[in-house]
């Protein structure tokens, strides 16, 4: 008993940080469980005190091992409290029935875990076992007298470890309080249970807490939910004026109005690149027009390019090629077009240049590129031949080294500030993407 | 907000639609300007016939398209949708006219009052043609009223030019591979 109650203690000094009415499904399970093996071992072990002992250290190597695993301290609680009126009443001669019976319910109830339904069985269950350890603490002093004094010994150690965890539970309630506030009213209720149960006898306390925890909190449970879903479902927007605000409707409604802007505002942040440092509406519009201005100036440039590219304005395409070349593009883009967006910093252009030469010179070192090949090796069908002609591997780098290239070449004239109609550059391979950046 | 490849991919179907039609629509060789303009507008028009009607800038897109090739928008969308984004546009064209009647003597006059504040006033009339530019830039802006709209419109523009941008420089990329070998 002695080698027994650190070890619990310690167990119920470790969840510290875990609520109780998250788990309890599965604690409960995991109780009944324990509890009936711990039953099993009583029956089969004569009523001696060396054989007592080893039980109680089985039971207490199965509260550690159950217990390593954080589980809430009521949980513990629940155990020690089985335990104390256990060793106290453990020679009273009707308790042997009683076991039995409560040994045959546990059976029942384990059978039943394993389907769902079991859950009103369980807290049927544990009316019985509140009972009986009642039954059982009432009487300490028919018990025999060592086993008394053992009794009254382990009922001592084991209320200010009660009180112990029972004030973490209300801490960590508190806690909760302050992170769920939908869960406000039935944390409560159970804080107000636990208090008045804290005022009872000991041994009352830990077996009836668990079962009045059960009830409540089976009961909560559903509380929680039509009070989440009252939660989710807000009709009105909160506001809050700090003091000296005025809090009629018109300047709520535009303080609300103002939130609302600045929160796309800061969508917009997100979504335009180079926005996230400045601060002020001003700069910020700055910044996006500029975006807006340099999008709108590629799309110009883009379709010029193209105009010029392909004489003949038909891009047989059929969807198949659209569909297995796309994202292959895609992924070289995402490398590559974020690039395409700063336009100021030279460091951003120069590095996916040099990433995509060390990616011609090293084979296939880089995973867009490699991510692009594979997809250009897997649509095959209705590229050109020339697609097909060289090999892939000299023939996809190339494309990758376009783009960079293509970069560079827009973003030359962006600087310039001035759109020249097209100039056509030859977009050869590697060597003209380092020459170009060797320029720049 | 959809998935960026998902509407790139439905940007390209029908952007690709549209140059056939364009195509088919004009038998005589056509002059790289002209192919510059075709190429362009369709492009525009798939980009706003992806956000089905639903934003501002997009149904102003398709008007101001319907407004200079009617044939070819029609073919692309089909006739129903573009007649009736253009008339809302136009309702609230017209209702916008009036409103600006009303309200420019009354701004002037708070102008005025607010000249004390100075600083204020300087920052607020930064920020408002700022945001006048914005809206000269994002399609359909000077119809929008609040700045709310105005910025969500943007976003949503901003979101859809990118996706735009993208699949041309794919599209020009290949088709330059494809005809330079």
């Amino acid at each position: 008993m002695n080698r027994a109650l650190p070890e619990m203690l310690n167990c119920m000094n470790a969840p510290g940080t875990f609520l109780a009415g998250n788990s309890t499904d599965m604690t409960v399970l995991e109780r009944q469980r324990a509890r009936m093996k711990w039953h099993q071992h009583e029956h089969n072990d004569p009523i001696q005190l060396h054989q007592q002992q080893q039980g109680y250290n089985f039971s207490g190597n199965e509260l550690s091992g159950v217990f390593s695993v954080p589980i809430p301290a009521g949980q513990a609680q629940g155990f020690m409290g089985l335990v104390c009126g256990d060793s106290a009443v453990k020679p009273d001669p009707c308790s042997e029935n009683r076991w039995a019976e409560l040994g045959y319910g546990s059976c029942e109830l384990v059978v039943n875990n394993n389907g769902a339904a079991g859950f009103e069985e369980m807290i049927n269950g544990h009316n019985n076992n509140s009972n009986i350890s009642r039954t059982f603490s009432c009487p300490p002093t028919v018990a025999a007298e060592k086993k008394s004094n053992d009794a009254v010994l382990s009922q001592k150690i084991s209320s200010p470890a009660g009180k112990e965890s029972f004030k973490k539970r209300k801490a960590d309630k508190v806690q909760s309080n302050k992170a769920v506030a939908a869960e406000d009213d039935s944390t409560e209720k159970r804080m107000k249970g636990c208090a008045e149960e804290g005022d009872s006898k000991i041994t009352e306390q830990t077996s009836t807490k668990n079962t009045n925890n059960d009830r409540e909190s089976s009961g909560d449970t559903s509380k929680d939910n039509s009070k989440a879903s009252e939660v989710q479902k807000p009709d009105y927007i909160h506001v809050r004026a700090r003091r000296g605000q005025a809090t009629d409707s018109h300047s709520l409604a535009e303080r609300v109005r103002r939130e609302k802007i600045s929160e796309r505002m800061k969508y917009l942040q997100d979504l335009v690149p180079g926005c996230n440092k400045i601060t002020g509406k001003a700069g910020m519009l700055d910044e996006i027009i500029n975006y807006v201005q340099s999008l709108q100036r590629q799309v110009e440039f883009l379709s010029m390019k193209l105009a010029a590219v392909n004489p003949r304005l038909d891009f047989n395409i059929d969807d198949l090629f659209a569909k297995e070349m796309f994202p292959a593009c895609a992924a070289n883009f995402q490398t590559i077009g974020m690039s395409s967006e700063m336009t100021n910093s030279a460091y951003v252009q120069f590095n996916p240049v040099q990433q995509m030469v060390s990616s011609c010179g090293l084979d296939m070192g880089i995973n867009s590129s490699d991510l692009a090949l594979r997809r250009t090796i897997s649509a095959p069908v209705s590229i050109p031949e020339t697609f097909l002609d060289t090999s892939c591997f000299t023939q996809a780098p190339p494309t990758a080294i376009w783009d960079a290239d293509l970069q560079n070449l827009f973003n030359v004239e962006f600087q310039q500030g001035r759109t020249t109609p097209f100039q056509s550059q030859p977009f050869t391979g590697s060597i003209e993407a380092s020459n170009l950046k060797m320029e720049m | 907000m959809r998935n960026s490849t998902s509407l790139k991919q439905e940007f390209l179907k029908k952007w690709i639609k549209g140059l056939q039609v364009c195509n088919s629509s004009s038998e005589k060789k056509m002059t790289i300007l002209e192919r510059k303009k075709a190429i362009k507008m369709s492009a525009d028009i798939a980009m706003a016939s992806t956000r089905n009607g639903t934003t501002c800038w997009s149904r102003a897109v398709i008007a101001n398209a319907t407004e200079s090739n009617r044939v070819v928008v029609e073919r692309i969308l089909g006739p129903h949708k573009s007649s009736r984004s253009v008339s809302s546009v136009m309702h609230k064209k017209i209702l916008k006219k009036s409103r600006r009647v009303c309200s420019s003597r009354s701004r002037r006059v708070l102008m005025r009052k607010r000249d004390v504040e100075k600083t204020r006033s300087i920052a607020k009339r930064l920020v408002w043609k700022k945001t006048q530019v914005l809206k000269s830039l994002v399609p359909g802006g000077e119809f929008m009223e609040d700045e709310m709209c105005l910025i969500a419109e943007t976003l949503d523009y901003i979101v859809s030019l990118r996706a735009q941008v993208d699949v041309m420089r794919c599209l020009a990329t290949t088709t330059e591979f494809i005809n330079g070998k």
